[in-house]
């Protein structure tokens, strides 16, 4: 549009403006135009504010810009946990700590113990009796002096339970909605060229950034022009032996992961392990397997040949996911079966394991960054010059990241102030990545894929991490006896008895009969969960006939506009129409102009 | 007389208001491209080397096509006035919606300005971004293949070329691109 044509276009919005302006009284349109204005000011000014004490921006930005949106997708995740953490951390020390702190001030520790500097490895002698762990906490908070009585089991189980189903509402919505935003509306078109252009991205201003992206688009653009053609050309036995190469490795990678649980399991139901330094041992062999062991399944790679490069991503990646699970998987069913049996105040000591092994994880994080990092730039710019400066292994940190949060979250329980450790541990890690980046990496070499892969992480996060640390919290409440010697549960039977008592007390005041009717016919009742289960699936049933029907009415719709652009009308119409009516007609004329708006809007 | 032209300007005033710091930013960039001569005229133009000098710019492949598409110089010559440098830097804001940004890089992409990419406009949009020299370019097998990928992934109706509809279509599928298009 020319400048005149645009100063024409505006010359009668304002003429407009005015004219209706003009009709009514100066004074209150002056009023109203300055209160307006000071509206939009403020909130301009507030999104500004918001802006910039939201936090690590323009850190994020930087390394956006530096290296691209693959290895921000980690930092991204990084400072998403962190809130659940901060989130955790407040609901926690409100509810549990704080109460308690107010009635009993002082922890009463037994003689002997004083706070020697090893607590902070082990978090067992001087801890063990603070706040820190399950143990420190009371069972009935009596008031003193006139304060009302604040009941402290329910506060505990219900601050837990209510963390616990907040945080699964919260990750099964980003699911959703990054499930959508990327398998939904992608097509199942590989290579995808048109992705590949347009991943170009514009922000980059460095010159010599810029020359490696187009050095990187075109080796890129090659591969997947040449992966197009490849997939057709194998022959029969070549595909066998490629068939039994992959079986073989899947057996050798899940082997190995049963291995090293088996010897963990035998590690730490040795005995032995109570005093203070020898305690460090289990967590310091749970994190070297971590750390070594996926280094094997890289060695696979050498003798494994995956048609799609993106294929070998998610082999590594689902291997050392059931590695780790499988080894915490191991831990779990040991403290609850030997741990929960054998020690008095069981929960103190699984909660003490936990922070071990979070301290460790850490520890083992830093080493593996300087390992992966610091010296494999110096070796590859000094020593083996042929391999280069190293980059940013984005799956491999945010499996790290995903482990350290399945601790945390089974930690929870036993714990209350384990998100403490992990909110430092996080802060530290976020500096010292970045630190790390800018210093010894390189940007990648392959575009993109970002979105996608953001997607499987939070999958991973919901399913075996989120889902597994919520089934060992629920068999803790639901089943196991809670030690009697400390904690809030002490005395009863499981802990969710504590409910059952507070129940019977409210069935006894008759302003509460509604929650005990909920409570009894709907939370214990097994009909009520066959019937919405039930429900579910006559819904999801439902909404997937209608998403295939969609898909055909897709597929007849481009065929259409094919022969319309090439001048055939008549037989294509009729069937479109045909199909239409077979599958009862209003419904799907309706979707007819839904699917003809989404394309070509 | 004096009433309504007050009211006038307070109308204009009040528009630009609200934009304000944007606005005096973007001003203040606009006018250190200016020649000293230039300054006093009343609808100024930067030539178009002078807005490929921005740092912003300079190291983008599709420099030169972004001052064309905005540029509404009756010479087409790519000269930029302050309206059109505001409507560049908006429509690379990261507040642009994808409408805005989607409709811009086709017209950036198209390169013989006829409305449609066809093989040409997706042969030099390939080579922009790949590299301008022989070693760095790809063969014309390959990329005739590209082009011909390119063609049956997003030519819905079959014509052999693009239109802006077709284009919309597959970068609604990338959920990057809103991302990747900003300065």
């Amino acid at each position: 549009m020319s400048f005149d044509d645009k100063k024409h276009i505006r010359g009668q919005v304002l003429a407009l403006k005015s004219f209706k302006k003009s009709r009514q009284l100066n004074c209150f349109s002056d009023c109203s135009t300055t209160v307006s204005l000071a509206f939009r000011r403020c909130g301009a000014n507030m999104t500004l504010a918001k802006q910039t004490l939201e936090l690590w921006r323009g850190t994020m930005k930087e390394v956006g810009g530096k290296f691209g949106t693959g290895v921000l997708s980690y930092f991204k995740f990084l400072k998403w946990l962190l809130m659940f953490n901060i989130f955790s951390f407040l609901v926690n020390f409100g509810f549990i700590t704080i109460p308690q702190l107010i009635y009993h001030p002082t922890p009463d520790i037994p003689a002997g113990v004083s706070f020697k500097g090893l607590e902070i490895l082990t978090g067992a002698g001087y801890f063990s009796h603070t706040v820190m762990y399950y143990g420190g906490y009371s069972n009935k908070t009596q008031g003193t002096g006139g304060r009302s009585e604040y009941n402290m089991q329910l506060a505990y189980f219900f601050t837990v339970a209510a963390y616990m189903v907040l945080c699964g509402a919260a990750l099964i919505y980003s699911m959703a909605s990054s499930f959508r935003k990327k398998y939904v509306l992608a097509d199942s078109g590989l290579g995808g060229a048109w992705q590949l252009l347009c991943s170009w991205d514009f922000s980059v201003t460095n010159e010599k950034a810029v020359r490696q992206r187009k050095n990187n688009l075109r080796i890129q653009l090659k591969e997947s022009l040449s992966e197009k053609v490849q997939v057709a050309l194998l022959p029969l036995t070549e595909r066998l032996k490629h068939y039994g190469v992959f079986l073989g490795t899947w057996l050798l990678s899940t082997g190995m992961a049963l291995g090293c649980g088996a010897s963990v399991y035998f590690l730490s139901s040795s005995g032995s392990l109570l005093e203070e330094a020898a305690t460090l041992l289990l967590p310091f062999v749970v994190s070297l397997i971590n750390l070594v062991v996926p280094l094997f399944y890289s060695l696979f790679k050498k003798i494994e040949h995956y048609s799609n490069p993106r294929m070998q991503v998610y082999a590594i990646i689902v291997r050392n996911v059931i590695l780790k699970m499988s080894i915490l998987g191991i831990l779990c069913y040991y403290w609850m079966k030997d741990v929960a049996n054998t020690f008095s105040c069981w929960e103190s000591i699984v909660g003490q394991a936990l922070y071990r092994l979070v301290i460790m994880d850490f520890l083992f994080i830093m080493l593996g960054s300087f390992f992966g990092e610091f010296l494999s730039n110096v070796i590859g710019t000094k020593c083996i010059q042929s391999l280069g400066v190293p980059e940013f292994d984005v799956a491999r940190n945010v499996l790290d990241l995903i482990y350290a949060q399945t601790l945390a979250w089974i930690g929870i329980y036993f714990s209350p102030l384990l998100p403490v450790i992990q909110i430092i541990k996080f802060f530290i890690l976020f500096y010292l990545k970045k630190v790390s980046l800018t210093q010894n990496c390189q940007p990648p070499r392959r575009a993109g894929r970002a979105a996608q892969m953001q997607t499987i992480f939070i999958a991973i996060l919901f399913f075996p991490s989120f889902v597994g640390a919520l089934s060992m919290v629920a068999y803790t409440v639901w089943t196991l006896p809670p030690s009697d010697k400390c904690g809030p549960f002490r005395g009863l039977n499981t802990t969710f008895s504590a409910i059952q008592i507070w129940m019977d007390d409210l069935n006894r005041v008759d302003a509460f009969q509604w929650t005990v009717w909920i409570y009894q016919h709907v939370i214990r009742s097994e009909i009520f969960y066959f019937l919405i289960s039930l429900i579910i699936l006559v819904f999801i049933y439902i909404f997937r006939q209608i998403t295939q029907g969609r898909q055909l009415l897709i597929t007849l719709l481009r065929q259409q506009i094919v022969n319309v652009s090439s001048g055939e009308l008549s037989g294509l119409t009729c069937l479109v129409h045909q199909s239409c009516c077979v599958r009862s007609g209003c419904v799907y004329v309706m979707m007819l102009l839904k699917c003809w708006n989404n394309i070509f809007s | 007389m004096g009433t309504t032209a007050s009211q006038l300007r307070k109308d204009l005033l009040s528009e630009y208001q609200v934009v304000m710091h944007v606005f005096f930013r973007a001003h203040k960039r606009f006018s250190e491209l200016l020649s000293k001569e230039d300054r006093n005229v009343p609808t100024p133009r930067v030539p178009m080397e002078k807005v490929l000098s921005l740092p912003e710019l300079k190291s983008n492949p599709f420099r030169k096509r972004i001052c064309h598409v905005f540029s509404t110089s009756d010479m087409k010559d790519g000269s930029l006035t302050f309206e059109d440098f505001l409507d560049l830097l908006s429509a690379f804001s990261d507040s642009a919606t994808l409408e805005i940004k989607s409709h811009y890089a086709f017209r950036i992409f198209d390169f013989d300005d006829d409305g449609t990419l066809d093989g040409g406009d997706l042969e030099k949009l390939v080579n922009c971004l790949t590299g301008e020299t022989d070693d760095t370019r790809l063969t014309t097998e390959e990329m005739r293949q590209l082009i011909s990928n390119i063609l049956e992934e997003s030519d819905i109706d079959k014509d052999g070329t693009v239109n802006l509809s077709e284009f919309q279509h597959v970068i609604s599928r990338s959920p990057d691109f809103v991302r990747s298009v900003q300065i």
